[in-house]
């Protein structure tokens, strides 16, 4: 396993931690971050909203990079909202429990 | 990193400033029930409709769109209504009134700008609630009877509710045919209004069966009915919503009742069960969201938010039956009630969030 996969699953499990206030449920498995790229210096997480019309992309923003901060090993980073493809409800995780508290988190791989 | 393209300070100012159009309004309601009559200045108890559609939740929701287009034209839609705000406040109405109508344009350009990112039902019908509110405000320019324009009002919080709602909903995976029916219902509610200009009563008759199914569809797909065994500000979210649909249907049997009231008590109690039963349910529903989304901050939950609730259904039914019996007493109670509830409400969230800060502070010099 090289270092990459190693940080990937530390960030990974950070963004576990970002709920989305109206849903009860962490970005990674309602399905929102869609890609982590390692680039030559810098860690960039592609992230989306369950629609272009909701206002909380500023407050995921904040809540990935606090998560990202948090990771030791990275030290410079970057969030891009993307687009594309529109996020749907079959990018939910199948293991997600709506509503249950605490927030469910699926078994990490 | 990347940053936001405008500031969160200028994001909590426009709050602030939604936040003095909703104050304002709602002293200008009690100065309408008679509050500290005879004094001169103060508002105009003719403004108090304006600045609660204009003022207040043009503002919010206007804002809410614009924090998540992230375009600095989008912000053009909250800026303009919250210096409408202004305006009334310094008498000037003509200006007001056609900031209302520019603000009201900029908001329907950013739903259509999102409706055009993504066509699907829930753009469109948050774009036919930012349309209704430009022809209302078209139609207040001209002067005409607010009785006449109201119905274009309401159909700026209650589609915009109803789109957010149906986009949230797709997590309970609702089959295409409901999804298109309650479009359907929609689109039918739109144009009965429209009709309402030809022939009042059969237009509302047609709205208010309308409302009544799109409430009904609501309580059948909405995730409320699921929440509402959840816990904290879930739990508390659900009740409201499930609540304010309660006032929904009850105000589409008001309606079949009593028809289309012009200006009087009956006409009162009908917009209170739309302007204050649903969609201020709605408001404490999302409070939880709107103030993180548009602030960076999630306010703590505590049940004493279950007390403004309370006060905020039990005061807006003594005060229709007030106004149904008319008992201008009785009334006056439950306005006032009503107006408490509100600021219970608003200053519980201010007390929640200063708590955060100064804990956070504490925190910080212990450190």
């Amino acid at each position: 396993m090289n270092n990459s996969s190693i940080i990937r699953r530390r960030i990974v499990r950070q963004l576990r931690e970002v709920i989305d206030p109206e849903l009860g449920v962490n970005i990674v498995d309602l399905g929102l971050v869609y890609n982590i790229l390692f680039g030559d210096d810098k860690v960039i997480v592609e992230y989306t909203t369950t629609t272009p019309g909701c206002p909380m992309r500023r407050y995921l923003q904040q809540q990935i990079e606090e998560a990202l901060k948090s990771v030791e090993e990275v030290d410079e980073y970057e969030t891009n909202l993307v687009w594309e493809p529109d996020w749907s409800v079959d990018m939910i995780d199948g293991e997600v429990e709506f509503f249950a508290h605490p927030p469910p988190r699926t078994q990490m791989s | 990193m990347t940053s936001p393209k405008v500031s969160t300070y200028v994001l909590v100012i426009l709050l602030f400033v939604a936040g003095i159009g909703l104050l304002s309004g709602l002293y200008s309601g009690l100065v309408r029930l008679g509050f500290l009559a005879g004094t001169s200045g103060g508002i105009s108890p003719l403004a108090h409709g304006p600045l609660m559609i204009n003022g207040f939740l043009g503002t919010l929701i206007g804002l809410e769109r614009a924090a998540a287009l992230e375009k600095k034209w989008s912000y053009l839609a909250p800026v303009l209504l919250g210096i409408s705000t202004i305006l009334v406040l310094a008498g000037f109405t003509v200006p007001a009134k056609l900031l209302f109508i520019l603000g009201s344009f900029f908001l329907l350009a950013t739903m259509l700008y999102l409706y055009n990112m993504q066509p699907v039902a829930h753009h469109l019908i948050m774009a036919l609630g930012a349309g209704t509110l430009l022809i209302g405000n078209i139609l207040f320019l001209f002067d005409t009877p607010i009785f006449n324009l109201v119905a274009w009002w309401a159909g700026f919080p209650l589609l915009t509710i109803f789109g957010e709602r149906l986009e949230l909903n797709r997590i309970m995976r609702p089959p295409q045919r409901a999804q298109h029916l309650f479009l359907a219902l929609i689109i039918l509610w739109t144009a009965a209004i429209t009709f309402t200009h030809i022939n009042r009563p059969i237009g509302w008759t047609i709205a208010s069966v309308s409302l009544i199914a799109q409430a009904g569809w609501l309580f059948k797909y909405d995730v409320a009915r699921r929440t509402i065994k959840s816990v904290k500000w879930t739990r508390y979210s659900a009740i409201s919503l499930l609540t304010g649909y309660g006032w929904l249907v009850l105000a589409g049997f008001f309606s079949l009742w009593q028809g289309f009231p012009t200006a009087g008590p009956l006409y009162d109690a009908l917009l209170h069960m739309i302007f204050v039963g649903f969609v201020f349910s709605m408001i404490f529903a999302h409070a939880s969201v709107i103030i993180p989304s548009l602030s960076g901050k999630l306010v703590p939950y505590h049940q004493y938010f279950y007390l403004p609730l309370l006060l905020l259904h039990g005061f807006l039914l003594i005060r229709v039956i007030g106004d149904i019996v008319w008992l201008p007493v009785i009334r006056s109670i439950g306005s006032y009630g009503n107006v408490l509830a509100i600021l219970l409400f608003l200053g519980g969230i201010i007390f929640q969030l200063l708590r955060v800060s100064a804990r956070k502070k504490i925190t910080n010099k212990g450190m």
